[in-house]
């Protein structure tokens, strides 16, 4: 499959701050990548920088083959955006909103706009400045959806959205990205949401790419691994194949794509008396705290 | 397309362009009431005399309104575009950027000069059965600079509102000022006869300073 997003050696720095250094990746067409971070690492740049907002200290995206920089106003048309904030014109009102962004796409979609809209209880004249955060979101998300794009980029796409709504948006949204062969490139705090969405992930920390997989590969090979250790061991030898290995109360725990015997083994080598080794399948949220750390 | 980021800037300013139109009509008013009580107290010889031998053109009341219209004109329609950074949300319309500001900040200039052209129609209208045509051109030259000025402020404010980063917007706020001030440096009737048309082709060409803004604003600048 062809990439629609591909990001060569992207750098970023905020004055003498790096963000991030020689960042490659891609997303492929049809495909649904969620980039996810710990706060700081960068995902709201990367997404500025996607869209041509932040010029990067160094490094080259393109989006459908061209430059991000000169993206030609036809190639826009094929690209949908959700700023973080889920910022709109808050000025009109939700039917003013959809007049005005039907005249820039020629696929515009009134009906998928109304279908969303007629889910919240608002009167069609009511300003979108006087609706709650929530109903803001669905507005702005409504507007995504209906532009009928080639490709989404969603910054924290389930901010102020209430459960139902989020449970909701992401069936409908992962739906219609597979039905309809969109690509989607999105950001989000609730990692929970993201296991039911994404096809694969980006996960990043402070200056790095940790990991790009599929959901599906990251769920299957990484594990947690638990043990009982003597109360005099404070740590754990540390060890390139392991994620955040951690010592609490006698209790030894390691996060890794290495099996069983890999960490039987390595407790072995360096003399741990243990027992009780166990390991664990996890959800997308604990794969991003193992790889990431908790602090 | 165009034609939609008309329609929204219209929605952004359509409550305060009607304020300034009011605002204007309401100062002609109390001008002419002026004008219309010299005449009915003494004569219209008087008024004749005043205009001839005195730097009193009876509409000095006017002489900031179009500065603070231009001035509020660029706030309401600028500032929404930079609360939330709401600017990404126009330059990722599907269409060159620079054809969106201009479209924009002509649309506000645009504005600008009906409310003048008005304004200076109706002072023609009540003024003509009044004076002598020349009289009616003092006043009138007497008063275009203050015109330009509005035009002025609505575009430093637009350049300074546009622009990333504070410190730069302190910068276009004090070259603003300096410049505008040009416009008040004489109270004598008909003083900027000889340099108006200059002022105003450079006010139009400071227009375009917010194309300066904008880039900086596209580039990241913090």
């Amino acid at each position: 499959m062809n990439p629609v997003i591909t990001c060569t050696n992207l750098t970023h720095h905020y004055g003498k701050r790096l963000i991030y250094e020689n960042l490659n990746f891609s997303v492929p067409e049809g495909r649904i990548l969620g980039l996810l971070g710990k706060n700081g690492t960068g995902k709201t740049t990367t997404i500025n920088i996607l869209n041509g907002y932040l010029k990067p200290s160094g490094g080259e995206c393109t989006i459908f083959g061209e430059n991000i920089r000169h993206i030609n106003p036809i190639t826009k048309q094929r690209i949908a955006l959700l700023i973080e904030g889920h910022v709109q014109y808050s000025f009109m009102n939700i039917e003013q909103i959809e007049r005005f962004y039907a005249s820039f796409y020629p696929k515009w979609k009134k009906e998928a706009y109304y279908e969303l809209m007629d889910l919240l209880k608002v009167a069609p004249r009511q300003r979108i400045a006087n609706m709650s955060c929530g109903q803001r979101s669905q507005v702005a998300l409504g507007l995504i959806m209906a532009q009928n794009a080639d490709l989404l980029i969603l910054d924290d796409f389930s901010l102020g959205l209430d459960p139902g709504y989020r449970r909701l948006f992401i069936e409908y949204l992962r739906e219609y990205a597979k039905s309809e062969q969109k690509t989607v490139f999105l950001t989000s705090h609730i990692i929970q949401d993201m296991e039911k969405l994404i096809d694969d992930c980006i996960i990043l920390d402070y200056g790095k790419i940790l990991i790009q997989k599929s959901v599906s590969e990251l769920m299957d090979t990484f594990k947690k691994f638990t043990f009982k250790i003597d109360d005099a061991q404070p740590s754990l030898p540390a060890d390139n194949e392991f994620y955040n290995p951690a010592v609490y109360r006698g209790n030894g725990e390691l996060f890794t794509f290495q099996n069983k015997e890999y960490v039987e083994q390595y407790l072995h080598k360096h003399d741990i008396e243990h027992s009780q080794l166990m390991s664990e399948s996890l959800n997308l949220e604990d794969i991003f705290i193992g790889l990431t750390g908790k602090y | 397309m165009i034609k939609a980021i008309l329609y929204k800037e219209w929605i952004k300013i359509r409550y305060l362009f009607l304020l300034a139109a009011v605002i204007l009509m309401a100062f002609t008013a109390y001008c002419q009431l002026r004008i219309g009580n010299v005449i009915s107290l003494r004569s219209a010889a008087h008024l004749w005399e005043i205009l001839l031998t005195r730097d009193n053109t009876f509409y000095e009341a006017m002489r900031y309104v179009p500065l603070f219209s231009g001035v509020l004109l660029a706030l309401f329609q600028f500032v929404p575009e930079m609360q939330q950074k709401r600017l990404k949300l126009c330059l990722h319309l599907p269409l060159p950027q620079n054809k969106i500001i201009g479209s924009m900040l002509g649309f506000g200039v645009s504005l600008l000069i009906i409310l003048f052209v008005v304004t200076y129609l109706i002072i023609f209208l009540y003024l003509n059965p009044i004076l002598a045509p020349e009289l009616i051109s003092r006043v009138m030259l007497t008063m275009l600079p203050w015109f330009v000025a509005g035009i002025a402020g609505y575009a430093f404010v637009a350049f300074t509102v546009l622009e990333p980063t504070w410190k730069r917007r302190l910068l276009n706020i004090l070259a603003g000022v300096a410049f505008i001030r040009i416009f008040y440096l004489s109270g004598y009737a008909e003083a900027y006869n000889q340099v108006i048309v200059w002022l105003l082709i450079i006010t139009l060409a400071l227009a375009g300073l917010s194309f300066l803004s904008v880039s900086r604003f596209k580039d990241g600048v913090q």
